[in-house]
């Protein structure tokens, strides 16, 4: 899956580009953009069909060496003020380990389609990362195997961290994932072939139904 | 359930539930895993059984309220937490805190790192079944316990730090009181080192288990201390040095193979050159304001309150709105125990930050965990679980 060469740090840490030598550099060969509102670090803004290509150069040119992905990060620009263009944005934080720089890569995406590109194939931890991110903003990650709910419960309905997701409200959860599915998937990626499925496939209810009270308390009630 | 395995032969898979909580309680955390004997064919995890909303929670107050949450992050380590999130509002206002401020911030931060290692170390010796070593950290843990209850008053959650400084300067007997703690971790660590460090035992039950390689841990995004026992001499302190840690004198410790022993290992050795940082940092402190004296972040002293009718204002600003951070996305990182903590803030120049986003450690361990596990020993569950130092506080949010 991870078919490219890690190149370990030996030594101490290179000093690498400076903040205006990677714009310079990733201006011309993609045409990104700085973000005006990074006044501290670097942001460069990338359109989403780019961000494979940008995102493989940076890892596997050796003078960049871009070999951390550090985080997958969400933003819901829905209640920003004055923000005029797309709702969302992810935000892709990447480090060298055998240089000093540091970068974040901007993507904005549309409320319609909310959809980016999964990078799930070049950096293992885009796994998980992106998957806290779908579940908490509902963004899709275009090629993601197994983009399922991550901190939420399995039977939460709607996406937390958008800025239309009421803070008190409550929704109520009973059911455990049986989870066998991604077991199954799991296996059948290792090499394995299924051929009767096991006996945890069911599910068990952790709470019984008369045990759920049929009105949760409200925002402001008694807690 | 039935399965041909790669190589061709039927076998039949138990599947079997490890949690929620057990694997010897690092948290809650869920793994089904496929057993073909005692050995794992496959498994998946499963987390949030802890996740509070931190990132929903932190966006209705001001930037000063977020503190108390950050506390409750990697609550091993509180202290270490609070001052990553200071560093980065305070990156924001490009401010630099008073030299004590920051000299006392690497002493807290180093004696944190000293007290998470020890938990992780001597938890993960008690999941193996060597219980003594529990009992000779927890009593020096218990004494820098001490020191932060004489600081603020808390134990476990401090909220010690302010955006801007402290929420106020060390007690008198302080530098003695941490020089008595520093002695009592050396003879700590070496004990304990003397009872593992070559004990059949415990090398069998650690050694070339649940090993990750240097490349894996980079794609995974592993950091701090797992990250050096595969081998790759990468620590923020020396890299990209915050708080003067250029100008200290300490060594990265390195393992080699990535297994459980290593990942022990390191965080063994690395209480030792903690420790010698937090001496030369006693060494360093000097007398002088512990806040920043900018209005903008410091609440004016109570006597200018009484006399003067701006410094009145600027008081009650601050205590009912708090700060306001320029608008604008900023990333701040600091080596905490588990590795980069980062705070990725966003903000639209209000007083409570429109987004924050934290970037804990162990969540990229624990990402990592069920491949870790693929083809080890049901019995290694426990002990490569303790060896990455899963935080639910800090994992779940």
């Amino acid at each position: 899956m991870i078919a490219h060469r890690t190149q370990i740090p030996n030594g101490p840490i290179q000093p690498g580009f400076t903040n205006e030598q990677l714009v310079t550099l990733l201006s011309e060969r993609f045409g990104l953009t700085r973000d005006a509102s990074d006044h501290w670090d670097l942001t460069l803004v990338c359109q989403a069909e780019q961000l494979r290509d940008v995102v493989k150069y940076l890892r596997d040119e050796p003078t960049l060496s871009f070999a951390m992905l550090l985080d997958v990060v969400g933003v819901d620009y829905l209640a920003y003020p004055g923000h005029r263009s797309e709702r969302f944005a992810v935000l892709y934080p990447m480090k060298s380990l055998v240089f000093r720089h540091r970068l974040v890569l901007k993507v904005m995406v549309d409320e319609d389609a909310c959809v980016v590109p999964s990078l799930f194939e070049l950096y293992k931890s885009a796994e998980w990362a992106e998957r806290e991110t779908w579940d908490q903003y509902g963004i899709i990650f275009a090629g993601h195997p197994n983009l399922k709910r991550l901190l939420n419960h399995h039977e939460f309905v709607g996406h937390p961290l958008r800025k239309d997701y009421p803070c008190q409200k409550r929704q109520k959860l009973s059911m455990n994932d049986p989870m066998i599915d991604q077991l199954e998937a799991r296996l059948r990626s290792l090499g394995y072939t299924i051929l009767e499925r096991g006996e945890a496939s069911v599910g068990q209810a952790i709470t019984r139904p008369s045990a759920v009270p049929s009105a949760l308390p409200t925002a402001g009630g008694k807690p | 359930m039935k399965v041909i395995t790669p190589q061709g032969d039927h076998v039949d898979l138990m599947t079997l539930n490890v949690g929620p909580s057990h694997p010897a309680t690092h948290g809650t955390l869920r793994i089904l895993a496929a057993l073909d004997g005692e050995t794992i064919a496959g498994c998946v995890t499963e987390m949030g059984y802890l996740h509070r909303g931190f990132e929903k929670m932190v966006e209705q107050g001001t930037y000063s309220q977020v503190l108390p949450y950050t506390d409750r992050l990697n609550y091993c380590s509180a202290m270490m937490n609070n001052i990553g999130f200071c560093k980065a509002v305070e990156k924001m206002f490009a401010i630099t805190v008073p030299e004590r401020c920051i000299v006392v911030r690497v002493i807290l931060s180093e004696l944190s790192r000293i007290i998470d290692h020890m938990v992780c170390t001597c938890t993960n010796l008690v999941d193996l079944g060597a219980l003594t070593n529990f009992w000779y950290f927890f009593n020096t843990r218990e004494q820098v316990y001490t020191i932060w209850e004489k600081l603020c008053g808390a134990r476990l959650t401090n909220t010690m730090t302010r955006i801007g400084g402290m929420y106020r300067d060390t007690y008198h007997g302080f530098e003695d009181d941490v020089r008595a703690v520093l002695v009592k971790i050396e003879s700590a660590v070496h004990e304990v080192r003397g009872l593992i460090e070559h004990n059949k035992i415990f090398i069998d039950r650690t050694k070339d288990v649940c090993p990750v390689s240097a490349a894996d841990a980079i794609s995974w995004g592993w950091t701090g201390p797992c990250l050096r026992a595969s081998g790759v001499d990468r620590d923020l302190r020396k890299d990209e040095p915050y708080y003067g840690y250029e100008t200290y004198n300490f060594d990265t410790v390195i393992g080699t193979s990535g297994d459980t022993f290593d990942r022990i290992m390191v965080r063994m050795y690395e209480m030792i050159e903690s420790v010698s940082i937090v001496r030369q940092a006693l060494d360093r402190l000097k007398p002088g304001p512990i806040n920043t004296l900018d209005a903008r972040l410091s609440l004016p002293s109570r006597d200018q309150v009484y006399h003067d009718m701006e410094a009145l204002i600027n008081s009650f600003k601050l205590v009912y709105e708090g700060v306001r951070p320029p608008a604008g996305i900023c990333y701040d990182a600091t080596e905490a125990a588990n590795g980069e903590l980062g705070y990725h803030i966003i903000s639209d120049g209000g007083t409570n930050p429109y987004r924050v986003k934290v970037r804990p450690p162990c969540f990229t361990q624990y990402a990592a965990y069920a491949d870790m596990l693929t083809g080890s020993m049901l019995a290694d569950v426990a002990s490569s679980l303790g060896s990455i130092n899963i935080i639910a506080g800090e994992l779940d949010r």
